[in-house]
């Protein structure tokens, strides 16, 4: 009795050791605590065997003992078959009795096969444990055997067999389940405590290098529940009652890593924070005369520099709030070099040299299962229309502001504006939006401009995406006089213009971009003419893996009778995943109605860094 | 009779006595599950349980509790039907379910964090992956006991059988590399480098030396001829004949794919790209990217019915949905608000979709035809996957 006390008592120190762990206290020495186990008393054991003796000699003479067989009782065993005999221990040589014991052949899975057909022999262990199948054919096959509280045991046997089968049965400990009584224990057994103490030991000691000590967690959760007029809460649809959301707590089992929990409580903050970004550009080009005249930009080298710190947080359901400051300094060819459009596209932001200037500060909201997105604030309305895949960011394809931006689109300035987009995520999408166009107006009225997009996706034969675009747009503040200066009137003010806009993925390696735009002259009567097309190449002669490169032509036809010829490549290096490498070189062909052709050579490098 | 004799009979009747005792309120176990292809199993990741939904009534019609802090990871059913195994993360186990009476008939001892696991063909071998450990267990099912574990491993997440059984192939997330086992004797063969390294890499040690994101599975084509396995960090796809144990074609995909998923009639493939938020759709007889669409953020699955596609985008709450006909967006399914989508199966008729919903405990039953949806609750704490015999998308995340 001191000796199953003792190994019962530091049993239970063990777990109360394992407890306290996971609740961050250290307990260490409690368990060494348990005295060690005393000698029984050598008569009272002697007694008890010639007692026990006497009941094992009437139990074998019992007729149910003999009877416990799979086969009927009696009957002799059958020429073609032998019998398979054994044993059903737990892990102290106890018996265990009244043993489910299957036996049969075991068949590989088959496909399509649903269920293997259950075994075709069964029984029952008997009182003392053993079980017997008689007429069991030579082969192979996998004798089960399954108890209360015991692991299954499962083994493959050869019959006939030479030997009766000792079954071991191991306890199935499950933590925290309702405790099941194994069946045949018997004796508690000191060997088996001992066992059960180092393993509940190696277990505290897996928990504490592994895991976060901790109680279990609380967690709170929404819950959909129904609620009836007198208040009263149910978690199923009853009559009179709403469904109402609600928040409460749930108590959890979840044990972390230290790592996770890190994570989590990191992930957490961020949602919470505001996020900035940053885009820096370094961009030296130099201008080299091809034709015409000489010209002041001949042999000249410039170079911008460029900042946006972007500001993002979220600050309700579906609804985030965007500022982009701008910071821009430096020399861009565009202030000698005489082109139609921008040699450089970062020209568009150089409002004024060494000044930081919000160029955005928007709200976005999603509604509608987040199928429209509604923007408001200071924005650039041409960002959200027109985006073509090849050639659409100054930042990372393009330098020349012909082959990032459509010029047809005729918005030069961001303002306060309105954007929304309608995108169901299938085939078709739908933009409208309209933004002040003059910074000077003085009321909206006199400066609004409006554009619309319908986009239509679009995969022929199969060879890639292809996004196509037709987009509308008018302007009612591109111009307040007449070509003679004199005032126009409202109804004259407006000027419109359309286009068009595609980006068609022709192989894995190759995307072919191209735009074309007609806007109505603001210096005579008609449209002027843009067109522009791009070839991007990804995958395919490249030094690096995230590598691209593209070669791109623009031609501006002005109704009045000027003309501009564009053709920029790059080769983009991604040096690192922040950090970018372009290298660029431009050619542009201007004639001017009235002068003689003149021709320059823009190479270039830019530096962007992003992060 | 000797002293000894004595003893051990005195024991052996004692035992006798109090087996006889114990087991006689017991009742014999009964059949919950009679056709184990009749129901959805549900591993519960903080109730610690599996729980088995009826399919035709959609009634948890029982659930298998493992133990507290177990954390149950992925679950399967063998073969055979006769099994339900499940790792458990936290308790560094593998737990055997007997499939009729959802009874918990085996644990067994693993290496550290055991997650996703698969059978041999036959039936006869349950490897079960231990990404913290580095090793796959190998549990004999005939014998229901681990009889090997097999080291050298990178983050061993998932591992797919050849047809025939005689291979396994191991995606490591930890490395860039898939690993072949000779299942006969269960030992690491050869290693399979999918691609390597950019040389900039050393211009970029936060990217390449932070947390690595390798590979994840190496997918059989449904007729066995090739493996494509997709690499996170370097954002490709490795075409491999296990004629020869070698890479014949790499098909660059977005960055960070997550891993690679089969469409049921063979003819396509699809990466997640969770670095731009895009899905490439591979063209499995051309070898190369059909097209690439957008997506959603933080994709943890694919799941393939009614000639269209399902890609589960986690935090967002939506399921994009593709024509997988015309390999293009078919729209969107939006589940709910401030929920997370874990990951789904496919009924065998393709024709419904089971994915688990963590955050209100329920599974989300979609009819893929309809694009229409209903949620079964309760049906465990953090419901983390959903696992049906013989259906083609069995995976997890």
């Amino acid at each position: 009795m001191p000796k199953k006390y003792d190994l019962g008592r530091r049993l239970q120190m063990v777990c109360i050791a394992l407890v306290f762990a996971i609740s961050g206290s250290p307990l260490q020495l409690m368990a060494q605590q348990a005295p060690s186990p005393q000698e029984s008393d050598r008569q009272v054991l002697l007694d008890r065997i010639a007692a026990l003796e006497k009941e094992l000699s009437a139990r074998e003479n019992s007729p149910e003992t003999l009877t416990a067989s799979a086969g009927p009782p009696g009957q002799a065993p059958a020429a073609q078959g032998s019998a398979v005999t054994g044993r059903v221990a737990n892990v102290q040589g106890g018996v265990v009795a009244n043993a489910d014991i299957s036996l049969g052949p075991w068949t590989p899975a088959m496909p399509g096969m649903k269920m293997t057909p259950a075994a075709q022999r069964t029984a029952k262990s008997t009182a003392d444990g053993s079980f017997s199948f008689t007429q069991v054919p030579p082969g192979q096959y996998v004798l089960q055997v399954d108890a209360p509280g015991f692991e299954r045991s499962s083994q493959e046997i050869t019959v006939p067999t030479t030997a009766p089968i000792n079954v071991r049965m191991d306890i199935l400990e499950v933590p925290g389940a309702e405790t099941t009584t194994p069946g045949g224990g018997g004796t508690a057994d000191t060997q088996f405590l001992l066992e059960r103490i180092k393993t509940l030991e190696e277990r505290l000691n897996a928990l504490e290098a592994s895991t976060v000590l901790s109680e279990p967690e609380t967690r709170v959760k929404r819950v959909e529940v129904y609620v009836d007029k007198n208040g009263n809460e149910t978690d199923q649809a009853v009559p009179g009652a709403t469904k109402k959301v609600t928040y409460q707590r749930e108590r959890v089992y979840r044990r972390q890593t230290i790592n996770e929990k890190i994570e989590d409580a990191l992930s957490e903050q961020e949602k919470r924070s505001v996020k900035v970004g940053v885009s820096a550009a370094v961009i030296p080009q130099f201008a080299v005369q091809t034709k015409g005249e000489p010209a002041e930009a001949d042999g000249h080298a410039y170079l911008l520099a460029n900042a946006d710190l972007f500001f993002t947080a979220k600050i309700a359901q579906h609804t985030l709030f965007y500022a982009d400051v701008v910071g821009i300094s430096g020399t861009p060819p565009d202030l000698e070099v005489p082109t139609l459009t921008l040699l450089n596209g970062f020209t568009a932001r150089l409002v004024r040299q060494n000044e930081l200037n919000l160029r955005e500060a928007w709200l976005r909201t999603e509604l509608f299962k987040q199928r429209l997105a509604l923007s408001a604030g200071r924005l650039d309305l041409t960002n959200y229309f027109d985006h073509n895949a090849v050639a659409n960011d100054e930042t990372s394809q393009f330098l020349s502001d012909a082959l990032v931006n459509n010029p047809a689109l005729g918005l030069a300035v961001n303002g306060s504006g309105f954007a929304a987009v309608y995108d169901p995520k299938k085939s078709f999408n739908f933009k409208i939006g309209l933004q002040q166009s003059n910074p000077d107006a003085t009321s909206l009225s006199d400066s609004l401009f409006t554009l619309a997009e319908v986009g239509y996706f679009l995969n022929p034969f199969k060879i890639g995406q292809g996004n196509y675009r037709f987009w509308y747009r008018v302007n009612n503040g591109a111009r307040t006089t007449g070509p003679g200066g004199e005032p126009i009137d409202n109804s004259d003010r407006h000027q419109t213009a359309f286009g068009v806009s595609f980006d068609q993925r022709l192989s894995p390696t190759l995307t072919l971009g191209g735009r074309f735009g007609a806007p109505q002259s603001t210096a005579v009567s008609g449209r002027d003419k843009f067109y522009s097309g791009a070839l991007q190449f990804r995958n395919h002669l490249i030094f690096n893996p995230a590598d691209y490169w593209a070669v791109g032509y623009s031609q501006l036809n002005l109704k009045a009778g000027d003309r501009e010829q564009l053709v920029e490549g790059y080769y983009n290096f991604q040096i690192a995943e922040k950090f970018k490498l372009s290298f660029h070189v431009t050619h542009v062909l201007e004639s001017r109605v009235g002068a003689p052709k003149a021709g320059f050579l823009v190479p270039g490098i830019r530096l962007q860094a992003s992060f | 009779m000797s002293r000894s004799t004595l003893f051990i009979a005195a024991c052996t009747l004692a035992a006798i006595v109090g087996g006889a005792a114990a087991t006689v309120a017991l009742p014999a176990a009964e059949v919950k599950v009679a056709d184990p292809t009749s129901v959805v199993m549900i591993v519960n990741r903080d109730s610690n349980d599996i729980s088995f939904m009826d399919i035709k009534t959609k009634k948890i019609v029982g659930r298998t509790f493992l133990g507290n802090n177990v954390n149950p990871h992925m679950v399967m059913m063998s073969p055979d039907g006769r099994y339900v195994v499940t790792g458990g993360t936290r308790a560094n186990k593998a737990y055997i379910i007997d499939a009729r009476t959802l009874e918990l008939v085996k644990i067994i001892p693993t290496d550290i964090a055991p997650e996703h696991l698969a059978f041999s063909p036959d039936g006869r071998w349950y490897y079960q992956g231990n990404p913290e450990g580095d090793s796959i267990s190998v549990i004999d099912m005939l014998s229901l006991t681990k009889i090997k574990t097999i080291p050298g491993l990178k983050e061993p997440l998932n591992v797919t059988f050849l047809p025939d059984g005689s291979k396994a192939y191991v995606g490591n997330y930890g490395a860039h590399w898939v690993g072949v086992i000779d299942v006969r004797r269960h030992e690491l063969l050869k290693k399979i480098q999918i691609a390597g390294v950019p040389g900039v890499a050393k211009l970029d040690p936060d990217r390449y030396l932070a947390e690595l994101h390798g590979i994840n599975i190496a997918a059989p084509t449904n007729d066995g001829k090739y493996l494509y396995a997709a690499d996170g960090d370097l954002g490709v796809v490795g075409v491999i004949d296990p004629r020869e144990d070698k890479v014949v074609k790499v098909i660059r995909v977005g960055p960070d794919p997550w891993r690679i998923y089969m469409s049921h009639d063979g003819k396509y493939a699809i990466t997640p790209n969770n670095g731009d938020e895009t899905i490439s759709i591979i063209d499995l007889n051309s070898q190369k990217v059909a097209a690439t669409l957008e997506a959603g953020p933080n994709m943890t699955g694919v799941n393939f019915a009614a000639g269209k596609a399902f890609v589960i985008s986690s935090t967002s709450g939506f399921v994009y949905v593709y024509n997988m006909q015309t390999l293009k967006p078919a729209g969107r399914i939006k589940i709910g608000t401030n929920i997370q989508l874990e990951t789904a199966t496919t009924d065998t008729a393709d024709q419904k979709i089971y994915l688990a919903e963590s955050t209100t405990h329920s599974v989300v039953i979609i009819d893929a035809k309809t694009e229409t949806f209903e949620k079964v609750g309760n049906v465990g704490l953090f419901p983390w996957g959903t696992h049906i015999m013989d259906s083609k998308d069995n995976y997890c995340h």
